[in-house]
């Protein structure tokens, strides 16, 4: 990482622990939902964005996080506990989901992982003895962290933060890894890559694993976050949201969920001032988006970048100046 | 990763830093937080209407106190967390009281918001459980589930010697509340319950809930479900040719299901808290004033918000200080009289859970009208 590149990020770092301030409770509430949908986009973005496979599953795995910690920790068991265990859980059931994904591709796949989708949200009604069904689950605890209670909007936006900066490291950490090499690579050509050696089974249920213990990690925030949670909170146009923000902002691209995620999560609050119009005038933009830029935001930078290179140096091939 | 990336995530959020916080001065601020959009924007509109009516009046009159009332809506979406939300923002925002929203789901998320920063709040929800809680700010407009349902199974026991029901409820806080309570009412007068059918919101197809209910041979089918709802539900039953009537409560008698389903609606009979027709002077003056106004017929949900909007006019006037807590103290254990306080059209009380108390009616549809049969007293 050069020097410059750390400069910007302290920078970025340090206008999101300012930011809050300037914020009003409702401000904040935004800032912490943004964050948390990033944390699930980033999941999404490794399934997606980076192992190439089509899941519409994401926020059944907000939900079984959601859920998780919300029973676990109403039932007194400390919240890194309970945390920790939506995230092993939603990681073991991305692996076994990720079984099919081995044997179907593309659109299979996202129809599977949305009757999966679907089948989350009945157990999550039916089952009133455990998810209290329709009615949903009141009154979650917001966690302590070392004795420091984050009742205050203020208080939980820095916990929420502290996350979504641990993860966003680790991710990139998998990305620099051999493994986020793995995944690009069957992203990009399965067969080559399993003739170079990659075991295709073993990454592609790994991708899903991780991408959805990242989504259960973002259940367990939300949960927190607005101390309710009801089925519906989990359903496929969740899902579809967060599939959103990871093509709006840029599949593959490392900011591009979070990028996503500001846009999806913001766009609403600055068109609200368009009153009754302003579903349609969101919907509209994100047609027009993904009718020129289909690779999302930060796609276009991309591609502005190239075309700059090659107009630098004519002689490269765009191969060359898209490096 | 990109500076550019860094650069464009930071710029937006610096914009993000200008979101609007803008404040007046001298003006009493109402949130009206309602459904505007989403599966509810049908009662949320005629809510909305009628409150900006009211205020409209309240303000032409000279205000409260000297000040002039300041609405400001904001749509819940139909959605419980953007209803929070919603709330929060209504009170970073200075709301006085929050009125809505009227889904209960909404309002059992929101309502610990207003609770927590001790906002009074004035919802149209009926599930019983709202009231249950123990909270001291919130207050029904309308009757809980739990206190319409006797009403309306005594009627079905007495007047019309019913022995078994068929029950179509929607599946959500709303329906599950009713159903829940209905069957409940049943149980304890010994009614049957032949069948027990639940449908999803926005369900357009009800040809197969129609055949379950149909085959029950139950003595009568009881529909809880919302407006469009109720709507399909009811020209399925005229379209399979049902013979068993149909009864319901407030919803499935509401205007805009007689607006949507026509003649399907015809010789369904209920319990309604409120209705446009009723035999009350101060109502029937409203709905005059509001069709004028806006060109349709007002439904339930409109009563309940122009009501809310007096009583926020009644009890501030008779607190003498616009304060959040005086409001919900002296609200609670109220009666207002028309006498009192002309736009509260109706005789209307709330006890200490916040829970309304007044007359009630039970309608039958003829001519897609509602009529009423009888008027039932003050429980």
């Amino acid at each position: 990482m050069s020097k410059h590149t750390l400069a910007t990020l302290v920078a970025g770092l340090a206008i999101l622990i300012l930011l809050p301030f300037t914020q009003s409770n409702y401000g904040v509430f935004v800032l912490c939902s943004w964050l948390v949908y990033s944390i699930s986009a980033m999941g999404l973005n490794l399934t997606l964005g980076y192992a190439g496979q089509v899941s519409l599953a994401q926020a059944s795995f907000m939900g079984i996080g959601a859920y998780m910690t919300a029973l676990m920790t109403m039932a007194g068991v400390p919240w890194p506990v309970a945390m920790i265990a939506a995230m092993v859980l939603c990681f073991v059931i991305g692996f076994l989901l990720g079984y099919p994904a081995l044997r179907v591709q593309h659109h299979f796949l996202a129809f599977i992982t949305l009757a999966f989708n679907a089948l989350v949200v009945l157990v999550l009604r039916n089952e009133e003895w455990l998810t209290g069904g329709t009615y949903g689950i009141v009154g979650i605890p917001r966690p302590e962290v070392l004795g420091l209670p984050t009742q205050t909007p203020l208080a939980f936006y820095f916990f929420v933060l502290a996350l979504f900066v641990l993860m966003a490291a680790a991710l990139y950490a998998i990305i620099r890894s051999p493994w986020g090499r793995t995944f690009k690579a069957l992203r990009e050509n399965p067969i080559r890559a399993n003739s170079l050696g990659v075991d295709i089974r073993k990454t592609t249920l790994l991708a899903f694993a991780i991408g959805s213990s990242y989504g259960g990690l973002a259940g367990s925030l939300l949960a927190q976050l607005t101390q309710f949670i009801d089925p519906h909170s989990f359903g496929l146009t969740v899902s579809l949201k967060v599939l959103l923000m990871v093509i709006v902002g840029g599949a593959g691209f490392f900011f591009g969920p979070i990028l996503g995620a500001l846009l999806i999560v913001l766009a609403p609050e600055f068109l609200r001032f368009t009153e009754g119009y302003y579903l349609m005038i969101y919907a509209t933009l994100v047609i027009v988006l993904m009718v020129f830029c289909p690779t999302g935001l930060l796609g276009l930078v991309e591609r502005a970048r190239t075309a700059l290179k090659l107009k630098q140096n004519p002689n490269a091939t765009t191969w060359e100046a898209g490096r | 990763m990109t500076k550019t990336a860094i650069a464009s995530i930071a710029i937006a959020m610096a914009i993000s830093a200008g979101l609007p916080n803008i404040s007046w001065a001298d003006t009493i601020k109402i949130a009206n937080v309602i459904e505007l959009s989403g599966a509810g924007a049908t009662v949320g509109s005629n809510w909305r209407d009628a409150l900006k009516l009211a205020f409209e009046e309240i303000n032409a009159a000279g205000g409260i106190l000297g000040e002039k009332v300041e609405v400001t809506d904001y749509d819940t979406q139909t959605d419980p967390t953007t209803s929070r939300a919603m709330v929060q923002k209504a009170i970073d925002d200075g709301a006085y009281v929050i009125m809505g929203p009227i889904y209960s789901g909404s309002v059992k998320v929101n309502m610990m918001v207003a609770q927590q920063n001790g906002v009074p709040q004035l919802t149209g929800a009926e599930a019983p459980f709202i009231t249950d809680m123990g909270n001291p700010y919130i207050f029904r407009t309308s009757f809980g589930a739990q206190q319409s349902m006797p009403k309306l199974v005594k009627y079905l026991t007495e007047e019309m010697k019913v022995k078994s029901v068929a029950v179509a409820w929607v599946n959500d806080d709303f329906g599950k509340g009713g159903r829940d309570s209905f069957v409940a009412e049943l149980e304890k007068s010994g009614i049957a319950v032949n069948a027990d059918v639940s449908s999803e919101v926005g369900q357009a197809d009800f040809a197969a809930d129609v055949i379950k209910l149909k085959s029950s041979n139950a003595d009568a089918i009881f529909a809880y479900l919302h407006e469009e709802e109720s709507a399909r539900l009811l020209k399925e039953i005229r379209k399979q040719g049902v013979a068993q009537p149909v009864f319901g409560e407030t919803t499935l008698m509401n205007q805009k299901v007689v607006d949507l389903a026509g003649d399907a609606v015809n010789g369904v009979r209920g319990h309604v808290g409120l209705s446009a027709n009723a035999p009350i002077p101060g109502i029937e003056e409203f709905a005059k004033k509001f069709e004028a106004k806006y060109n349709y017929k007002p439904d339930h949900n409109a009563i309940k918000a122009y009501m809310g909007a007096y009583v926020v006019k009644y009890v501030t006037t008779k607190n003498g200080k616009v304060d959040r807590q005086a409001f919900a103290d002296a609200l609670h254990g109220m009666t207002i009289t028309p006498a009192d306080e002309p736009g509260i059209l109706m005789e209307t009380s709330w006890d200490d859970k916040g829970e309304v108390n007044r007359e009630s009616f039970l309608v039958e549809v003829k001519d897609g009208k509602q009529t009423v049969v009888t008027t039932l007293p003050k429980l």
